[in-house]
């Protein structure tokens, strides 16, 4: 595995489109070595790249805009007012019947339909094998934050991609 | 302990992210709670089918080539002289070039040795896969059903390039989708009387042809085909608008080329 499958992995699931994905990895190479200056030797390279694509996504995706709080404003409500848990509901599964397709495109497409303030930090911890610490780091967040929304992405995950994720529902 | 107080935990330890105290109350409170137990199992299988996915997904050779084409990342010669340029002190900060260059390189090496899979020839491979049986393929009750569960599976992205074959004795009964090199391929299976047929449509362009395939141009479509075999096996690429369709058939090349120029839109008219 290198950093440049790694890279394009996080910006392919953060993107959700190929085109986009090459974009964001290429304009990651070039700022990386634009801002050598801010590399130490030493430094976690992939975490520094991981950082760079993420702040370029944002600014991309965002104007500069982050974390659009929805967890601060729902965290405090019930399950069932929640408009993640029931946007998942009231959307049915993926592909239910499509026997089998190349899991990665599962994983992919189950994501992308995930808010990115969810996705995010799965494809980081999942995906990039990234410390909750890293990621934090990458994301620009508290450590406890990438927690709670891991926790809650990947319930609302789990319930896309049940079928292939086999061990029961719990009570 | 409540369980809701203990779910977010419960993912944390998933994660192997816990220690100290909330550990301790997490493995007491997973030893008395089946439900708990469930939750936790799940997380760690959820864990594992996307990392298995993110072993599947590899960057595309074409990005390996932006990248070493790419002259802000890896400028055509090094400047040096009595004025320090951008360039020159980038590679005074060796670490960091270096591991980016190898980093970007040795995959590339590696895909140029002369067995490097290529899409176009995967595409023979899994027509032959499909028609041993060695592919999955997802039977459609019609054709709509198979074209809408194709493009459902790359979110609307694109649509499989749907070909009328009932003049060969052939009608599309399976599609499947396939990923090389990180890209999507929907693939359409035709069979009938006439033998049969994969129809593999992806996004792509006409570099996605074989260096060695043979180019028709067809001057009345201003299109051009590019027909390549291996074995027994034939296929025609060529290219509608942003898309990228290939026929494989064992049909003899004539009688595909043929087909696939009938076929075909033009991508102007
Ligand atoms: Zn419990």
């Amino acid at each position: 595995m290198t950093h440049l499958d790694h890279l394009y992995r996080i910006a392919y699931n953060l993107a959700k489109a190929p085109d986009d994905a090459q974009d964001l990895v290429q304009e990651t190479y070039a700022r990386a070595l634009g801002a050598y200056e801010q590399f130490a030797p030493g430094t976690h390279l992939k975490a520094w790249l991981t950082r760079i694509l993420y702040n370029f996504f944002v600014d991309r995706h965002h104007q500069g805009k982050r974390w659009v709080s929805v967890e601060d404003s729902t965290a405090q409500k019930n399950e069932e007012s929640d408009p993640w848990e029931k946007m998942a509901t009231e959307n049915p599964g993926p592909d239910s019947h499509v026997l089998r397709q190349e899991l990665s495109v599962q994983i992919t497409g189950a994501l992308g339909r995930l808010p990115e303030e969810f996705r995010a930090p799965i494809v980081l911890v999942d995906m990039g094998d990234f410390s909750y610490v890293e990621a934090a780091e990458v994301l620009s967040c508290p450590v406890g934050t990438v927690r709670s929304r891991l926790f809650r992405g990947r319930r609302l995950l789990h319930g896309y991609l049940k079928e292939y994720v086999g061990t029961k529902e719990p009570a | 302990m409540l369980c809701k107080e203990v779910e977010e935990l419960v993912t944390a330890l998933s994660d192997n992210e816990l220690a100290g105290p909330e550990r301790i109350v997490v493995e007491r409170h997973l030893a008395d709670c089946p439900d708990c137990r469930s939750l936790y199992q799940q997380q760690v299988a959820l864990k594992q089918v996307i990392r298995r996915a993110a072993a599947e997904m590899k960057a595309p050779l074409e990005l390996r080539e932006k990248i070493l084409n790419d002259r802000r990342v890896f400028p055509p010669r090094v400047v040096t002289g009595p004025e320090p340029r951008p360039w020159a002190s980038v590679f005074t900060r060796p670490a960091l070039a270096l591991a980016l260059l190898v980093l970007v390189l040795l995959p590339v090496i590696y895909l140029m040795r002369p067995q490097s899979p290529s899409l176009a020839l995967a595409a023979i491979e899994t027509h032959d896969k499909i028609t041993r049986g060695e592919v999955t393929v997802i039977r459609g009750d019609s054709p709509e059903a198979i074209k809408e569960i194709l493009v459902r599976s790359v979110a609307g992205e694109f649509a499989p390039m749907g070909y009328d074959l009932s003049m060969m004795n052939l009608k599309p009964v399976a599609g499947t989708v396939q990923t090389f090199d990180g890209r999507r391929v929907l693939v359409a299976l035709y069979q009938g009387d006439g033998g049969s047929l994969t129809c593999y449509t992806l996004v792509g362009t006409e570099r996605d042809a074989p260096p060695r395939a043979q180019a028709f141009f067809d001057a009345d479509k201003n299109m051009t085909f590019y027909s390549y075999s291996v074995g027994r096996t034939n296929a025609v690429l060529h290219r509608e608008g942003g898309l990228i369709c290939i026929l494989v058939s064992a049909m003899p090349m004539p009688d595909l080329l043929a087909l696939a120029r009938s076929k075909a839109a033009p991508s102007h008219s």
